[in-house]
């Protein structure tokens, strides 16, 4: 399946107005017993599915007191609070992470999208000099997987003196050759009489891609910068190994990383983490569609 | 031109989604980036340094030493300002400390335990301190015990300067105590000089808890076999060298007799026969045991307990009195381009903390600066003045690259030797298995220094 | 317009105000080509080499040292490292731990997708709330997935044993630290197989299940007659992304368990971090880093092979 292909039928999946091929019943007729039975699986399974949140959630609305206590309840006993958050955000690291994380993600989506299509132009419409070997050595570096490169790329970080910078988190981000290679499977399929008209009207190759290419390409751009995005905001692995000072860790690092000077605490505990889990969960619910067309398109590029 | 791909169609939709996570993004950087400005700017105005301080101590001992730090920046309000963050104690804090000397943007002042530093400080991950700025603050190696002193400096240099001693000791439930009728004119258990003198009080008092005589905790914990395993093993006079290049130097049949009577007390009776550090806290706090091996840590559980209990340390079974200890100790990472004037800090800081640790022995541990140690304030503490003795006797680990607190050292220990503790192995091939471990570890080259 | 384009198109070679009408074009075209083909490249080439292919040449050459990570005995010691590696237990038991994870996990990730998608394919009303709760999780860092479940496991405070009753210790017990892992990275990635599903069911014609309706089969012969071998291709690629993905699995392990207890389910890839910068030695963690990509590019061959294979019926 192309890349337009995976987005088409997936919108088809989500989109809720577009008539599916689906073994789908009849609104307007009342629900079957068995329909009934597969509802109150399905009502079963979200629930469960659902569950760590809400008792990550109900966690951190109580107090210490209260979550260190035993029998273990929902609805603690001193009410709920919002102390755990006022704490963390007060006295931790976490805007100081969060910040980071933001940063770094921006800029690895800014680059990597931007440097992934001009290589994918180069290899969907320019006939160049060794082209052949470049584009196949770029599709096999796929098979790479980033965690065996751990050792040489922190050495090399040790070499340019970027360990505990924004660069040395950044810069072994930028590449995905995955991207690449869906960015150049979408523009294979745009219409080339525009770029054609506009070359022969006498733009140059950059003008025709930034002007005629790119704007065409919103759909899949979007799709693979969401999926930068969260690849990049989510990355334990790197940033744990090249960032050793606080100030500096993103958010999923610091987490892990840096304790609580006065030991556990569990309400405190959750409230980070769901403050971690809040900014893509909220951007979830609002861009449902976008996000699961950008995983269902781009996973196919490999993980 | 009309295109007739409907997938093109969506374009619109997707650029403004995309303006707004973009635009949001921005957003959340917006709101968050002010709070993280404004703690910098009230503290960077009128040339206050930043100190950044990295240690490993958490619950109780964190709490005490936040106290420290605070006050050290009360004092000093115009000079520095120290900010700390903690690491899970282990190897996690190691790993990450090695890592951020290496990379040379290492923090400016740290807490290794003595142990550890052998492992660090050939590499080139630590620099050493200057004698005379020191002597400036008041810190001289008279003010500390010569053992002590002695552990923080490699090859004529100074490394660590020690904040306590931390050793493992044993405390005692002074009413299971009395009710057992053991306890002297003092209020001090009788004096102790052989396995069976102590099994027999042991062996009281589990008459009185009607549970068990003793608590030790040690399940998958290598940091817990080893410290009571050493105290026996030191106090047969016995000593183990660790040389690259050469095979363990250490005496058998000390290490066989230790074991077996660790074996001896773990006997469903005495002592649970199994069990994990958490465990047997809980086991002592809640009165169900009478004697507990146990760091000088845990004391301020047991005052916030309100269990009535004294301490003293491990009862020289077999001739030398030793205790195993290790020591929290200040050390500077190493850093590629130091900022003088925060060194210069460093020095105030460290001596500050030094100079106020009577608040550390609140904790359970033992101060090193010798000055608090004689001040009177410490003499009124108990039960800490009843094992203070411990830092005359203290023996720390085999000195080795990769010995020390929560050490891969320790870790091989657990491998080979929780069996014997579990009573499914002997002795003598348990501690064959540990011996072979390290043995190959010695078999390689160091990794701290070119060969 | 003739159909040179078309042909141009495939070969990705792009218009061109100079293309003859027989297609071809002039050498000074082809320069400029070039230079413009390099040019539009070069900012993913430059970083391409510096930050992929350098590492992946360096690390060969520390994995034939005996690199310390404080810079010390950085001669070059041949294939030591190797001979260690495969005689060295640890990489044996983070191996093996790292296979069983990926059989523990593989299994249910498929099967549980495949039952959610059936079941929200059904069209039952509440799709936005299926997708959300079944999807939502993948979202998450791995820190987060970790915290969350590591509160869950708790063995006095926990949901988990609140719900069943004792006190298992479900992180710490070496009888069900790994059972435990997976149960989390089963809620965690799920979604994404799931999602996979979902759209590949779209794709079966409904003139399918109509023509077997009309033949009298029930909605059980239909799913196990047309649902399921029409999911098969699906299937294929699910199990070998998630073997891949499985292979490389270190976040969660690291965070929940730490590898233990005792190394009980430590990962291949933990062992290499563990030796390179806990114990100091980044040439032998290297040396297993490249036994680690070893079995990844057999991996990956098996995948390409069993894919073309598909693709050639």
């Amino acid at each position: 399946m192309t890349a337009t292909e995976v987005l088409d039928r997936t919108e088809a999946s989500t989109d809720r107005r577009v008539p599916s091929a689906r073994q789908g019943r009849d609104r307007r007729k009342p629900l079957r017993p068995s329909s009934i039975i597969a509802l109150v699986i399905l009502a079963v399974l979200a629930a469960l599915w659902l569950m760590p949140f809400a008792w990550a959630i109900v966690t951190s609305l109580k107090s210490e007191a209260d979550a260190g206590a035993t029998p273990v309840t929902w609805i603690p006993a001193g009410g709920f609070t919002l102390d755990a958050y006022t704490s963390v955000l007060s006295e931790g690291n976490i805007p100081q992470w969060a910040f980071n994380s933001v940063f770094t993600s921006a800029v690895i989506t800014a680059i990597a999208v931007a440097i992934s299509a001009l290589a994918a132009y180069a290899f969907s419409r320019i006939d160049f000099a060794g082209k052949r070997v470049l584009f196949y050595v770029t599709i096999a570096s796929i098979i790479v997987p980033p965690q065996m490169l751990i050792v040489p790329l922190f050495y090399q970080m040790l070499a340019f003196d970027m360990v505990d910078t924004y660069a040395g988190i950044i810069l072994p981000q930028l590449i995905h050759p995955a991207i690449v290679f869906i960015l150049k499977q979408f523009f294979d399929q745009v219409p080339i009489e525009l770029e054609e008209a506009a070359r022969v009207d006498g733009a140059s190759r950059m003008r025709v891609f930034l002007q005629i290419v790119l704007p065409l390409s919103r759909p899949i751009l979007a799709a693979v910068s969401i999926f930068i995005f969260v690849g990049a905001w989510n990355n334990f692995l790197w940033p744990f190994i090249v960032t050793n000072d606080a100030s500096l860790m993103t958010l999923p690092v610091g987490l892990q990383t840096v304790q609580s000077a006065f030991g556990v605490q569990y309400a405190q505990d959750m409230a980070s983490a769901v403050l971690a889990a809040l900014p893509l969960i909220i951007v979830f619910l609002f861009f449902q569609r976008q996000i699961i067309k950008g995983f269902a398109t781009t996973g196919f590029g490999g993980q | 031109m009309k295109h007739t791909n409907p997938a093109f169609e969506k374009s619109t939709a997707g650029l403004s989604r995309r303006t707004i996570l973009t635009g949001g993004a921005a957003l959340l950087g917006g709101v968050l980036l002010p709070s993280t400005l404004s703690g910098c700017s009230a503290i960077a105005a009128g040339g206050v340094e930043q100190l950044k301080f990295w240690h490993l101590l958490s619950g109780g001992d964190g709490i005490k030493m936040n106290a420290l730090v605070q006050q050290a920046n009360e004092e000093f309000p115009d000079e520095f300002h120290a900010t700390q963050t903690v690491l899970t104690w282990g190897t996690p804090y190691y790993t990450k400390l090695a890592m951020a000397s290496v990379g040379g943007r290492a923090p400016e002042v740290a807490i290794m335990h003595a142990t550890r530093v052998a492992g660090y400080a050939p590499g080139g991950l630590l620099d050493e301190w200057d004698l005379d700025i020191l002597a400036e603050e008041g810190v001289t190696e008279e003010t500390f015990l010569p053992r002590v002193w002695d552990k923080g400096v490699i090859d004529g240099s100074l490394y660590s300067i020690a904040l306590d001693t931390h050793p493992f000791i044993m405390m005692f439930n002074t009413e299971h105590a009395e009710a057992a009728g053991l306890l002297d004119a003092d209020g001090r258990l009788p004096v102790m000089t052989s396995p069976d003198q102590f099994r027999e009080v042991a062996l009281a008092m589990q008459a009185v808890t009607g549970v068990h005589g003793l608590s030790y905790g040690f399940l998958n914990d290598g940091a817990q076999m080893w410290r009571l395993f050493y105290t026996l093993y030191a106090q047969h006079g016995a000593e183990m060298t660790l040389e690259v290049g050469k095979e363990v130097e250490f005496d058998m049949d000390a290490a066989v007799e230790s074991l077996e009577f660790i074996q001896s007390l773990l006997d469903g009776t005495i002592a649970a026969q199994t069990g994990d550090y958490g465990t047997a806290v809980s086991e002592f706090v809640s009165g169900n045991s009478g004697l507990f091996f146990t760091g000088v840590w845990e004391l301020p559980t047991m005052v916030n307990g309100n269990l009535p209990v004294d301490a003293q340390v491990i009862p020289t079974l077999y001739g030398t009195p030793a205790t195993y200890a290790d020591s929290h100790s200040f050390v500077l990472p190493h850093q590629n381009n130091p900022d003088e004037a925060k060194r210069r800090d460093v020095y105030r800081f460290v001596a500050n903390i030094l100079k106020n640790s009577i608040s550390w022995a609140e904790a359970g541990h033992i101060p090193a600066y010798q000055p608090i140690v004689d001040s009177p304030a410490y003499s009124r503490l108990v039960p800490q003045i009843h094992y203070a003795e411990a830092a005359q006797q203290v023996v720390f680990d085999p000195e080795a690259w990769f010995s020390g607190s929560g050490s891969d050292f320790q870790a091989y220990f657990a491998e080979n030797v929780q069996n014997v503790f579990l009573g499914r192995e002997d002795p003598r091939s348990g501690m064959e298995g540990f011996i072979r471990r390290l043995n190959i570890l010695l078999n390689r080259p160091n990794p701290l220094e070119s060969a | 317009m003739t159909t040179t384009p078309q042909l141009n198109r495939a070969q990705g070679v792009g218009p061109n105000a100079l293309t003859r009408r027989d297609g071809r074009v002039p050498n000074s075209a082809r320069r400029r080509d070039t230079l413009h083909g390099w040019g539009f490249a070069a900012p993913f080439v430059i970083a391409f080499l510096l930050f992929l292919v350098w590492p992946i040449i360096y690390g060969f050459y520390l994995s034939l040292t005996g690199q310390s990570i404080t810079g010390a005995n950085s001669e070059v010691i041949g294939f030591a490292n190797y001979a260690e590696a495969f005689a060295d237990g640890d990489v044996w038991r983070s191996l093996g731990n790292t296979l069983w994870f990926t059989l523990l996990s593989t299994v249910p990730l498929v099967l549980v997708a495949l039952i959610l998608a059936l079941l929200v394919n059904l069209g039952l009303p509440g799709q936005w709330l299926w997708r959300l709760a079944f999807f939502a999780p993948f979202l998450l860092a791995s820190t987060v997935v970790s915290l969350f479940w590591i509160w869950m496991y708790n063995p006095q405070l926990g949901l988990i044993n609140s719900v069943l009753g004792g006190s298992t210790a479900w992180l710490t017990d070496s009888n069900t630290a790994m059972i435990s892992v997976v149960i989390t990275t089963v809620w965690w990635t799920v979604g994404f197989n799931f999602l996979l599903y979902l759209a590949a069911l779209q794709n079966i014609p409904e003139q399918q299940y109509e023509a077997a309706s009309l033949d009298g089969a029930g909605k059980w012969r239909q799913l196990f007659s047309i649902t399921i071998p029409q999911l098969a291709p699906t299937t294929i690629v699910i199990v070998i992304l998630q073997v891949l993905a499985s292979l490389k699995v270190f976040d969660q392990i690291y965070i929940m368990t730490g590898g233990g207890p005792g190394g009980a389910t430590r990962p291949i890839v933990q062992y290499i971090y563990e030796t390179g910068f806990t114990a100091y030695r980044l040439g032998y963690a290297s040396a297993v880093a490249y036994v680690f990509f070893a079995i990844i590019v057999i991996a990956s061959m098996v995948q390409v092979l069993v894919t073309s294979r598909r693709g050639a019926k």
